[in-house]
Parts: C-alpha cells; structure tokens; sequence
C-alpha cells in the first residue's frame, strides 16, 4: 500500500479532492452543515493520503522527492491541498477556495499522466539548501494561488456571490494573510535559493531569467505587503494587485519554463 | 511642520516605497526581457561582475543596457527609503517594538542590497582556472595567494562515463603560510574572506611517454627527466609535446595526443653530443640508436588537472547576515500577525 511506485494513494486522493470540489459545488446552492463537515472531511483526507505517499517516497529515496517533473507536479498539488485544508479548517473558507482546489486536481492529474518515478539525486542536487529552496517556493505559490483564488471571490458582484461563501470583509483579511504567508515562504524560498547558488555556482544572484523574475516576484509581493497599509489600495485594489501577482508568478513558473530557456527547465 | 522633518517623512514614507518597488519591477520586467532578446550582448553574465561587464556594454549598446542604471538607481532609492524607516523605527523602539520582524527584514534587504553593489564594483569571477595535481597556481586577483591542488579524484556514475562529482583536495596559500586546506567537490567550496573556489570540471594531458631502454626497465620520460647511458653520457628531456608538426626547423605543438614528441640532448663529457627531436612516429633518430639509447616507447605518461572557478565576492558575508536577518524577520513576521490578530492590533492605515 505504502509503495511509491504504485499510484493508488495518488488516485485515492484524487477521487476524494473531486467529491470534495462536488461537494462545494453543491454547497453554492446553501449553506448546509452536515456537507459541509462532509466535505471538510474529504479534502482532510485526501490530503492525508497525499502525506502519507510523500513522506513512503521520501522515506524510500532518502530525500524529499522533488527531482523530476512527476515529484514536482505532485508536490506542488500536496503544497496547494495543504494550503486549502489550512484555511478550510481555520476559516470554512469553502466555495472561495475552489480554485485551489481545481489546480490541486490539475497538478494531480499532471502527475499521474507523468507516472510515478523519481529521479536519482545528482551530487549537485544532495544539499538540504535545494529541499528547502523548492519545498518554499512551491508553498509560496500556493499561497499567492489562494490569494488570487479569495481575489476573485472578494471581486465578484454581490449578485453572483452564493450565500455560502465567506463575507467581504472576511475575503480581504483572508486575501491579506495568503500574500502575507505567501511572501514569508517565498522570501524563505529566495534566501535558501541565494546561498544554495553561492555554495553552488559562486555568485549568489543570478541573472538568468527565472532568477531575474524570482526577484520581480519577491519585489511585487513586497510592494503589496506596504500597499494594505494604504486606504486607496485596501480592498478591490488590493484584490486587484492579488490577481496581477498572480499572473506573474504564473509567468515565473510556467511561462519561463515553457516558452524560454531557463536553468529551471519544466522537465 | 519643519523643511528638515517634511523631507524625514518623505523619505520614510510609505507611498515612497511603493512608487519605487512597482518602478523598479517594471524597468526589470522590461530588462529581463531585452537581456533574452539580446543574448548575444548579455551572453553569460553571471560569469563576470556588474564592474567588469557594464562599461564596455554600455558602451557598445547604450539603448539596450539603460535599464540597468535605472533598475539601479530605482533599487538604490528603494534602499534608501528602507534604510530610513529602519532608521525611523530605531529611534522609536521603546513603542514599536512589535514590529521587530518587519523591520528585521527591512535591514536584511538593506544589506543584501548594499552587498550586491559592493560585490559587483569590488570583486572579480574567473572561470577555467587549469591547476595539475601538486602544482600551484597564483590568484592574479589576489597578489601573493595561492592554491595548490594536492589530490584529485573524480566520482563517476554506475556506468562509469559519466562524471558526477569531482573531489579536490585544495589548499590555499599566502605565499608559504597555508591559510586554509579543503576537500572541495559539488556544493562544498573552499570560502575564504570572499573568496570562492569551486570545482568546474577537469581533464588530462599528456606529460609525456613511457620508453624501455635496453639494460634498464621501463623509464618515465617528461620535461627535466634523465637517463643515464653507457660510457658516463646522459639523455636529458628538454620539452614534451603531445602533438608535434614540423614547420621547417620548428616543432609547433598542436592539439591533442596524435603526434607526441620528445626534445632530447645527449650530453657526455661535458658538452653535448647530440640536441634534437625525437618524434615518436618516425622511430629513434640514428645519432641515439649510435650512441647506444635504443628507446622503444610503451604508453603515454598522463597528468590529471582540475578546472577551478575562483570568484571573490567581497560582499558575501554581509548578504548572508542580510539573508538570515531576513530568515528571522519572515518567521518572526507569521507569530506577530497572528499575536496582532488575536490582540484585535489593528495597522495604522495611512
């Protein structure tokens, strides 16, 4: 059962995320407790299933697998699940989150398409600078991902909003603590990245593009924590400011690895 | 309000340095994305320093390398703003003492920043530094230091073809004191005040060649090698050249190991009988073979050199306290929030 070359927890989990993300779907309609606590519990333990094929991965390879593009995509689905449990649990945050909890299905199914395997560690990879480096960065896209995801909500006309979902008022303090833990993982992320490169390579910035927009995105999210202590830039503004970030950091991860050429290749 | 306070909370303020970071990240978006439309004009430019590089791009395209000024001078004024708040909210501890992790990473980006510049104007990158095994080799930025390599062993795969690891046994040298001795492979440099020695690839060279000499064994022939003959004569090495190509009188060394040959003088008596090349090709010349050195050659001799990136960064020690008083202030940064929330500590909203 514990084997990470089968894919059955992996499939598991993403049975259970769907009935979850159904089950939200329903919940649009009205509040209702039980599925509620019924769909709390299904992401709960989808997300425990991802855990416990992590950690049979990483206790079989001896480091944390994130290697090749199947480990990667897989752990940046358990970052995004995670991400949502945490502000499920602590704020019934439900329906805001769905888009989450939609990328976390993609990532999944990203990864299962992909088949389990992980790449050997090469010596310049055996550093725990690299597991904190890509453990951080993913956490902090998560983040920033769950705080365009509260954006929208926060955004959408009062019309449109279903009765289930968070008020305004909460959106914005949700949204303002995504970005908040967002930049503190990718600020960790950032320093971790900064002295693995100095041990590495003996310079600890880079200029190559995925460096240079690894800053761009430190340096919004930086501007953004300063903004939510401005009148003019709280709330829509700052739903606003989420969703640009957001699309930057989409550009850092994906757009740089598929459309240039970068020494952080997809693949 | 006094000239010399307005100016104080225009420095400090807020709005400040969120006008600059959304400049600076703009002008760098647009850079980054001429640095990868032109790589011709920025090719590597991790391999050299800011110092180095600038002038003489700036010069050859002035239109393509402006961004970089201005990113400066926005980053540098962003630093600035930084630096007074941090300044501002010293001289108010006593009541603001709460903010301890904003304000901690405000001071590591001040110093990260003031590393990157000082870094970039004071050091120097050099890559494909040769050093054999046993030899030394003097760091042209660094008069009087120097590194000795005194054992090299490189890791490959199961496969054994590729390399995967290149263990150097390094040490570094103020002229005879030995100021610091390392195994340096992937990950693991030699750091010594700034500088940074890593392990970037390595090769081997001929040296020169194995010959049996009649009447004593095997004998191992390289630049300043002997060979003592009958009747009190000697053969001496003058030079190896792995591959050799008459031009005239000439040997003119070429590339690789396809036609090594040996400059040989053979000295008795005192003076010299005999001074010539010996291409291994063309068989032992017939003054040697009269003489009595009938060599036979056996197997190239080979030397193993790695190849070393040396940069000095004379910054680095103060980005890395800069990162970890960054560290501090993000993690300090999570328990003051949620302590703040709970307090109902609400920010003041200017």
């Amino acid at each position: 059962m514990l084997n990470p070359d089968s894919v059955l927890l992996l499939q598991g989990a993403l049975g259970l995320y769907l009935a979850a993300a159904l089950v939200q779907f329903f919940l649009l309609g009205g509040e209702r407790r039980a599925l509620r606590r019924g769909a709390l519990a299904l992401t709960g333990l989808a997300f425990a299933l991802q855990t416990l094929y992590l950690a049979a991965a990483w206790v079989q390879a001896g480091y944390l697998p994130v290697t090749n593009l199947f480990s990667t995509l897989f752990f940046f689905s358990w970052a995004m699940g995670g991400t949502f449990l945490y502000f499920e649990l602590r704020y019934r945050i439900g329906a805001a989150g769905l888009f989450v909890l939609g990328v976390t299905m993609l990532l999944l199914v990203g990864a299962l398409r992909r088949g389990p395997m992980i790449s050997p560690l090469i010596p310049a990879l055996d550093t725990p600078l690299f597991t904190m480096h890509v453990a951080f960065s993913f956490m902090g896209y998560a983040l920033f991902a769950m705080a365009f995801s509260v954006a929208v909500a926060y955004l959408l006309p009062g019309f449109l909003r279903p009765p289930s979902m968070p008020p305004r008022d909460l959106l914005r303090r949700h949204n303002e603590e995504a970005i908040l833990l967002g930049f503190v993982f990718f600020s960790l992320c950032m320093i971790s990245g900064s002295i693995w490169a100095y041990v590495a390579w003996g310079y600890w910035f880079s200029w190559n593009i995925k460096g240079v927009w690894s800053f761009i995105v430190w340096l919004f999210y930086a501007g953004m924590c300063h903004a939510k202590f401005v009148r003019r830039w709280q709330g829509e503004g700052y739903a606003l400011l989420s969703i640009a970030g957001f699309f930057v950091v989409l550009f850092t991860y994906l757009g740089i690895g598929l459309l240039l050429q970068s020494n952080h290749p997809l693949e | 309000m006094l000239m010399k306070e307005k100016i104080w909370d225009w420095l400090t303020s807020l709005k400040l340095a969120i006008v600059l970071a959304s400049l600076a990240t703009l002008v760098i978006m647009a850079g980054s994305l001429i640095m990868h439309y032109h790589p011709r004009l920025f090719g590597d430019l991790d391999a050299v320093t800011l110092g180095q590089w600038y002038p003489q791009a700036a010069r050859q395209a002035p239109l393509h390398t402006l961004w970089m000024p201005l990113a400066a001078l926005l980053l540098l004024a962003f630093g600035v703003n930084t630096l007074c708040c941090l300044v501002d909210w010293l001289a108010r501890l006593r009541s603001r003492w709460r903010k301890t992790g904003e304000y901690l990473i405000h001071f590591g980006f001040c110093l990260l920043l003031a590393a990157f510049f000082w870094g970039h104007l004071a050091g120097y990158r050099t890559a494909g530094n040769v050093l054999p095994v046993g030899e030394t080799l003097a760091l042209s930025g660094h008069p009087g230091l120097s590194l000795r390599l005194d054992d090299f062993r490189p890791v490959f795969d199961q496969t054994g073809r590729r390399p995967l690891d290149m263990i150097n046994h390094l040490t570094l040298l103020d002229g005879e004191r030995e100021l610091a001795r390392k195994e340096v492979r992937t990950n693991h440099p030699l750091m010594h005040r700034g500088l940074v020695i890593l392990p970037a690839s390595f090769g081997q060279e001929a040296t020169g060649f194995r010959v049996l000499v009649p009447g004593q064994g095997t004998v191992d022939l390289h630049r300043g090698a002997e060979i003592r003959l009958p009747e009190g004569k000697t053969l001496t090495v003058l030079d190896f050249l792995p591959s050799a190509r008459r031009m005239g009188d000439r040997m003119v060394p070429m590339g690789g190991l396809t036609n090594p040959a040996l400059h040989l003088r053979l000295a008795g008596a005192g003076e010299t009988l005999w001074q010539g090349w010996y291409v291994l090709r063309e068989g032992v010349p017939q003054e040697l073979v009269r003489q009595g050195a009938a060599l036979r050659p056996s197997e190239p001799l080979y030397r193993t050199y790695s190849i070393l990136t040396i940069n000095y960064d004379p910054g680095a020690r103060i980005a890395l306290v800069g990162g970890l008083a960054m560290c501090a202030g993000v993690s300090i940064c999570i328990f003051s929030y949620y302590a703040k929330r709970r307090r109902q500590d609400h920010p003041d909203i200017v």
